[in-house]
């Protein structure tokens, strides 16, 4: 007996080829054109785009200057949602936390109004960050506090879409596929849906804090 | 979802005359237009352009294989840990939904925006069976809420106005009466996120497959794809089988022309990428994840001259761009997807007799192919479609009686002469107020122009001084 599946396919076997007329790829345009893209000029990219977004941008000096500005936004909140402390990637912090009476769950702790996360990757172009599932990487934690910190370790600024693809490329197949899932973030949460008037903080965070770690060190 | 495309004509009279939704409407399309300009053009007219030639080879190389494809998707996604199903028609993807729910114990729904799930009915389905569906999509929502359809594929809620959208949370939801936008938002996320909290299946659709990765693609902006996505138990993925791309490099083209085309974003707020349930270890995410390949008609259109509106990507741009359908607004056209891509999806989908007048409803002023982000020739296919019509006998018969006696006045010289003198008689030479018979529809919003003291023929001769 065949399937629907069998089905389906068959019918669309049945009318190949195609009459569509179809060109061979020849390669693929960006679709930001950036021109330069030494790292200074990246992350000068990366920080305009974000901010057009509406993201808040911090960029402290150092690492303990980081963790300082996280503490400051996290403010009075006792309880914030975060990846594990070590995947993170900013030494000291958990200790800093647990001075301040601050603990971090990673359970979908429904009240807690802050969510700390690094990132995998930032698109310059789009001011845009990556993240990708894992263990010690809840999804919840960029989701579901109105207010999501996310920490941009040295590095991480990469041109655009198309460059974190090739990265991909040359990791291979089976590391893009160990993550369950990936998320491009482009900004705050946002809709438009009532009488199209722009609201932040629809369902996901109002507030993206981006909290660019290191110095900037000019023109290289 | 029943059609009423038929009746578009009663339909968009009684619409044309309903002021604050075409007040709706326009702003709604203008400014999504001039955002689509913005975005696409952002670095030249002439990037802009190749980038969606660009876009339209991703597609088109796409469906040229897509039954290999498929394959190579349901192989991968099942190396994936996904589940994959096939459905033929809406009955059989809304009896497989079921199944699932039934198999995992869900009594709760929450769905991101899906065309598809409109198409087959889905909701209906699942509230038959005591399930009850959440649209987390803040228009959706409100669309849900009013016991109406949506009336755009990228803002359901186009039509409405923010004062009707207050009373009816007022009324279904008791929201404390407010003006504000953003007062009212938050009211409704608070409301939906209990939901999603609760809910034990999480339905969206796909609007991209990347056969090469085994990846299922979505794009929102509020974020509530991602709640779907991750809080429930379960993730079913109902996505048309036209929606394969090959690589992730075409992805990447494709996922950033769409937000583009659609509100003028460089790209949505949430661009996610799954390929598959939570991995081991991991605290959410979901246990399952199905993905139902929905035919419905697509690989009846596969091999015929309509092929190529399978590579729509759904952005809502010859909407936004089209004059029709900024006047009458969606409702008319009396299905899931109105405007230009709607004209012929509709009748493709859902039979020609089906949907007679939809081939008519536009101007082919070819706004809607100018817009596509993959370059669709709409307009040859209305034009097509108006063929098919006549050829299969839905003409009416006034159209082909009427266009035989045109065409003959324009095989003959002298009966082409005649008529125009006749007419000119007729009137006395004065613009005629009213059109007789027939025509009579098309002088009611228009003017009909003078006709000229001397036909061009009559002046040729005399000039020419025989």
């Amino acid at each position: 007996m065949s399937t629907s599946r069998d089905r389906i396919l068959d019918r669309l076997r049945a009318a190949q080829p195609l009459a569509v007329a179809v060109k061979p790829s020849n390669g693929h345009l960006p679709m930001v054109p950036l021109g330069g893209q030494s790292p200074a000029g990246l992350r000068a990219q990366f920080i305009e785009q974000a901010e057009k977004l509406a993201c808040i941008i911090h960029q402290p000096a150092a690492g303990t200057d980081a963790i300082q500005t996280v503490l400051g936004i996290i403010g009075a909140d006792r309880l914030i949602l975060s990846w594990g402390l070590e995947h993170i990637g900013l030494p000291g912090f958990a200790e800093a936390l647990a001075t301040s009476g601050i603990r971090a769950t990673q359970a979908r702790e429904a009240s807690a109004r802050i969510g700390v996360t690094g990132v995998d990757a930032c698109l310059a172009a789009t001011g845009s960050l990556v993240i990708a599932t894992g263990v010690g990487k809840p999804r919840v934690a960029s989701l579901l506090p109105p207010v999501h910190i996310a920490i941009v370790r040295p590095g991480q600024i990469i041109a655009d879409f198309e460059t974190w693809v090739a990265l991909q490329h040359r990791n291979g197949p089976d590391d893009f596929r160990a993550q369950a899932s990936q998320v491009v973030i482009s900004g705050p949460s946002r809709t438009a849906d009532i009488a199209m008037q722009l609201i932040l903080g629809m369902h996901g965070p109002g507030e993206l804090h981006l909290v660019i770690v290191g110095a900037y060190r000019g023109n290289i | 979802m029943k059609v009423t495309s038929n009746a578009f004509i009663p339909v968009a009279q009684v619409a044309l005359l309903d002021h604050e939704m075409r007040r709706s409407v326009h702003e709604g399309t203008t400014t999504a237009y001039q955002k689509r300009l913005i975005g696409m053009f952002q670095s030249g007219e002439e990037h802009g352009e190749a980038m969606r030639q660009q876009a339209a080879q991703a597609k088109r190389r796409a469906l040229s294989r897509l039954p290999q494809l498929l394959e190579q998707a349901e192989a991968n996604l099942t190396a994936n840990g996904a589940h994959v199903l096939w459905a033929e028609d809406g009955d059989e993807a809304n009896r497989l939904v079921l199944e699932i729910a039934r198999r995992h114990g869900a009594q709760s729904v929450v769905k991101s925006k899906s065309m598809v799930s409109e198409e087959i009915g889905l909701n209906h389905a699942l509230e038959g069976q005591g399930i009850e569906v959440i649209e987390t999509d803040l228009g959706e929502y409100i669309i849900q809420l009013a016991h109406e359809t949506p009336s755009h594929i990228v803002a359901p809620v186009i039509h409405k106005s923010l004062a009707s959208i207050r009373d009816l949370f007022i009324q279904q939801l008791e929201m404390p009466p407010t003006d504000d936008a953003g007062v009212m938002a938050r009211f409704a996320r608070q409301v939906l996120r209990a939901k999603f909290i609760a809910a034990d299946m999480g339905i969206t659709g796909g609007n991209f497959v990347i056969a090469e990765t085994r990846t299922v693609c979505l794009v929102t902006n509020e974020g509530n794809g991602r709640l779907v996505t991750s809080l429930p138990r379960i993730h079913i993925a109902i996505v048309g089988i036209e929606k394969i791309v090959e690589t992730l490099a075409d992805y990447a083209t494709l996922t950033q022309i769409l937000p583009r085309s659609a509100t003028g974003q460089s790209l949505a707020v949430y661009t996610h990428m799954y390929n598959g349930p939570r991995r081991s270890g991991e605290t959410d995410g979901p246990e399952e994840m199905y993905v139902i390949f929905v035919d419905n008609g697509r690989s009846e259109i596969y091999g015929t001259k309509y092929a190529e509106v399978l590579t729509c990507i759904r952005c809502g741009a010859c909407m936004n761009a089209c004059p029709v359908y900024r006047s009458t607004g969606g409702h008319a056209y009396g299905w899931v997807y109105p405007g230009p891509v709607g004209a012929v999806l509709t009748p493709l989908l859902n039979g020609l007799e089906n949907a007679r007048p939809l081939p008519h409803a536009s101007s082919l002023c070819g706004a809607c192919k100018q817009v596509c982000p993959v370059d669709i020739d709409l307009p040859r296919m209305l034009l097509d479609l108006r063929d098919d019509l006549f050829q299969q006998g839905h003409a009416e018969g006034i159209w082909k009686w009427g266009l035989k006696l045109w065409a003959l006045g324009n095989q003959s010289p002298l009966l082409f002469e005649l008529g125009g003198r006749a007419a000119r008689t007729l009137t006395g030479g004065r613009a005629p107020r009213k059109l007789p018979g027939p025509l009579r529809g098309w002088s009611k919003f228009r003017d009909f122009p003078p006709f000229a003291k001397k036909s061009f023929r009559q002046q040729w001769r005399e000039r020419r001084g025989t």
